[in-house]
This record gives C-alpha cells, sequence and structure tokens, in this order.
C-alpha cells in the first residue's frame, strides 16, 4: 500500500454551502499538519479522507483507495480521532472499548486480550480496565480514543483537533502516541507548537487551501495574517 | 451507573453467559410461578441472598441493587395498594423486585461483550426476517453506554442552570437535553463508521 494522500479539485458541499472550492494535493509526508480558522474547511478536509464525507466533485485517493466507493476498506485501515472523546466511546467499560476495535478482524480471543491489554499498559490505563468509560476524566477519554484507534496498528491516523480540551501534560501525552508508531498522521489542530512537530504544513482558510509547505515558514504566515 | 461488571472468580462469573442467561430465565419464571404467598417470597428471596453472597458480593452490593430500582418499586407498590389487598400487592412487588435484583447479578458477573454475544448469537434466527443480529447486538451496547452520558448531559443542563439562577423548569430541561443527545446521537454515529462498526 503506497502512503499517498491525493485530491484533485475537490469541492464539497453541505444544502448549497461550500465546505471545500476546488483542492488539489498530493501528501507523501508522515505527519501532516492541518491549520486554519474555524469554519475554513480542515474538518472537512480529514472527513473527507475516511469517507466520513464525499467530495460534490474531484478525486480523493487515499493509500489508493477511493474513499467514496470503498469507505469500508480503507476505514478498516484509517484510524479517526475526534475532538470530543465522549462521542468515540461505544463500549461501556475501558479494555471493552479497547476490544471493541478488534471484534470481527481474524484475531483470537487470547490474542485480542492481550493486544487490549498491552495497549491499556502503554496509555497508561491498566488501573481502570472495568471502570465505567465515561467516568474518566477528558485526557483519559482521550487516551482511551486513541487507544481505540491505535490497537488496530492503522496505516493512517485522522486527528481532528484531538487536544482542543486537554490540559499542557494530557496534550504532551496524546501527541507522544500519535507521532510515535508507523502510522501516517494527518492532524487537523489550531495549536501551532503541535503543528510545528509535522513534515509539512496545509493552511485551509475560507473553504481553499492556501498554503502547503514547511510548517515553519506556513506557520509564520498564518500568525501574521490573524496577528 | 449501568456498567455494573465487577470483576471476580466465583462459578457465577465463570459461567458461560448463554447459560447463565438461561438460568436467569428460568429462575424468573420460577419465581413468576412460584412465589405466590408471603413464604414462598422469602423462601426465594432468601436464595437470591445466597446467590449474591455464592458470587462473592456482600450486603451492601444487593442493597445497593435494591436501591437502584427503589423508584419502580415505590410506583408498583403504591399502585397496587389502591387496587389490591396489601398481601397481594406486597407479594407481586417482591417478585418484581426479585428479579430486578437477579438481572442486576447477571449483570454484576458477566461482562457486556460476553452478553453483546449472547444477543447476536439469540437473534440468529431474526436474519431471516431482514434483521442483522451483529447490528442488534451493538444496539444493546450503544444503549448501555449512551444511558450514563446522557444522564450526565441532564447533570450538565440542571448545573448550568442552577449557575444562571434559572427555576428548574421541566421543558427548561427538556429542550436542551433534546438537543445535546440529537447532537451526542450524530457524532457517535460518524464516530462509529469511523470505527468500521457500519
Amino acid at each position: 500500500m503506497t502512503r499517498e494522500i491525493e485530491l484533485g479539485g475537490v469541492s464539497v458541499e453541505f444544502e448549497g454551502r461550500r465546505a471545500l472550492h476546488d483542492v488539489s494535493v498530493r501528501l507523501s509526508e508522515r505527519h501532516i499538519g492541518v491549520i486554519g480558522s474555524n469554519g475554513s474547511g480542515k474538518s472537512t478536509f480529514a472527513r473527507l479522507l475516511n469517507g466520513l464525507v464525499v467530495a460534490t466533485s474531484g478525486s480523493v485517493a487515499v493509500h489508493g483507495i477511493n474513499p467514496a466507493r470503498r469507505g469500508r476498506d480503507l476505514r478498516r485501515d484509517v484510524g479517526f480521532v475526534f475532538s470530543n472523546p465522549d462521542a468515540q466511546i461505544i463500549m461501556p467499560t475501558v479494555a471493552e472499548d479497547v476490544a471493541f476495535s478488534l471484534r470481527g478482524s481474524a484475531l483470537g480471543r487470547d490474542e485480542i486480550r492481550s493486544r487490549v491489554a498491552s495497549a491499556l499498559e502503554e496509555f497508561a490505563l491498566t488501573e481502570h480496565p472495568d471502570a465505567p468509560a465515561h467516568s474518566l476524566s477528558g485526557g483519559q477519554k482521550q487516551l482511551l480514543a486513541l487507544a481505540a484507534i491505535l490497537v488496530k496498528r492503522p496505516a493512517l491516523v485522522i486527528a481532528d483537533e484531538p487536544t482542543a480540551s486537554l490540559d499542557a501534560s494530557n496534550t504532551k501525552r496524546v501527541a507522544a502516541h500519535l507521532f510515535g508508531g508507523d502510522h501516517q498522521l494527518v492532524l487537523v489542530t489550531h495549536d501551532l507548537r503541535l503543528a510545528a512537530r509535522c513534515d509539512v504544513v496545509l493552511w485551509f482558510e475560507n473553504s481553499r487551501l492556501i498554503a502547503r509547505g514547511e510548517p515553519a515558514r506556513v506557520i509564520a504566515d498564518y500568525e501574521r495574517a490573524h496577528a | 451507573m449501568i456498567s455494573l461488571y465487577r470483576p471476580g472468580s466465583s462459578l457465577m462469573h465463570r459461567m458461560r453467559a448463554g447459560l447463565k442467561l438461561l438460568l436467569f430465565a428460568a429462575a424468573a419464571l420460577a419465581i413468576g410461578l412460584f412465589a405466590t404467598n408471603l413464604v414462598a417470597v422469602a423462601v426465594a428471596a432468601s436464595a437470591v441472598v445466597a446467590a449474591y453472597l455464592a458470587a462473592g458480593f456482600g450486603p451492601a452490593v444487593l442493597v445497593r441493587q435494591v436501591l437502584a430500582a427503589r423508584w419502580v418499586i415505590v410506583v408498583m407498590a403504591v399502585t397496587q395498594l389502591v387496587f389490591l389487598p396489601a398481601v397481594v400487592a406486597a407479594v407481586n412487588t417482591g417478585r418484581v423486585t426479585l428479579v430486578v435484583v437477579l438481572a442486576a447479578l447477571l449483570t454484576l458477573t458477566t461482562r457486556v461483550p460476553d452478553l453483546i454475544d449472547v444477543v447476536e448469537w439469540a437473534a440468529r434466527p431474526l436474519r431471516r426476517f431482514g434483521v442483522d443480529p451483529a447490528t442488534l447486538s451493538l444496539l444493546f451496547a450503544i444503549t448501555i453506554t449512551a444511558i450514563p452520558v446522557i444522564a450526565g448531559f441532564a447533570a450538565e443542563i440542571r448545573e448550568a442552570q442552577r449557575a444562571r439562577g434559572v427555576r428548574l423548569l421541566p421543558h427548561a430541561v427538556v429542550v436542551p437535553l433534546l438537543v445535546m443527545s440529537l447532537r451526542y446521537a450524530d457524532d457517535l454515529g460518524e464516530a462509529m463508521v469511523a470505527r468500521g462498526a457500519e
């Protein structure tokens, strides 16, 4: 599987409202940062990449797959982290929610159990395997959401403002997991320090991709524009 | 909190979820059919207490389950006392309470994924009527997960209204609760698709 994300002249409209306009980009970098004002099209761009949103026109290929046609296949290999961890928790307890990601996989029960145990250890959740997932703190919930995504060992992780409601130490923890591992990362964020850690940064404004390039330069231009 | 499972190593914990569900159904049926007087209800109650003790749970856990069902018990008892003799009302309320407490023992000793597997297995015959057992079991899991979330929304709304000095009126809670629940349903649906549960 290639690690290339390619959009050709993509536009997205919702009920007559333009969410993305004529976006063309080819990305093969490992860590891709996405910045921009609220409502600029960042989240639509992220959702386009795993087929949660379908392009009104233009072409999308993610790791060689068209998300609109083979979204289900693609999502087996793509993890999506939302800003609100509450909405990502499907099962009642911590361990059950991580294990849920592996349901339907070819793995046996013992393998699933062992993978869940190591994911909980990796994400410092070993003290809470049978705790109600919704009773965790905000930071722990986001770590759980990440654990549930990364336990599948996806080739691509798309994170839409994953640190939006986190304090500094939880942001650091979540970022360590996002930037660690072998997966490619598309990180939508308002945290410019996190964006600066990426290999490339895309800047969206008014539904258009207005800059793409080396993080320091794009972030400096963005900050100047919003000074 | 509806997620009740408490880890343990008792026979109840180790028993297969399907068999446990079957035994629960049989016990509930037996209580319904044979616990028809106060003595029989007392005997059944002793058996339920014994089952809790055998599962490694003390009286505090049992009392907590009864307290969790207190409003159901109160409503049942009061409405029956209006129409039926006190003894009959007590027997009927006792029977229902015992079944509820027994059901709680099932969830206290069984992990949700195991229950989901049983639901999925039991729903297999429905496939011929176009019902997908996997979807049905997922619905079961989400319902269990969503209850504390929506209860949390209600608490947030009440807290926000108190903070603003607004009197707690039912419609002032229902409308924002509905909006928050619908938004949660939207987000959860999106997350489920993203996690491959389609």
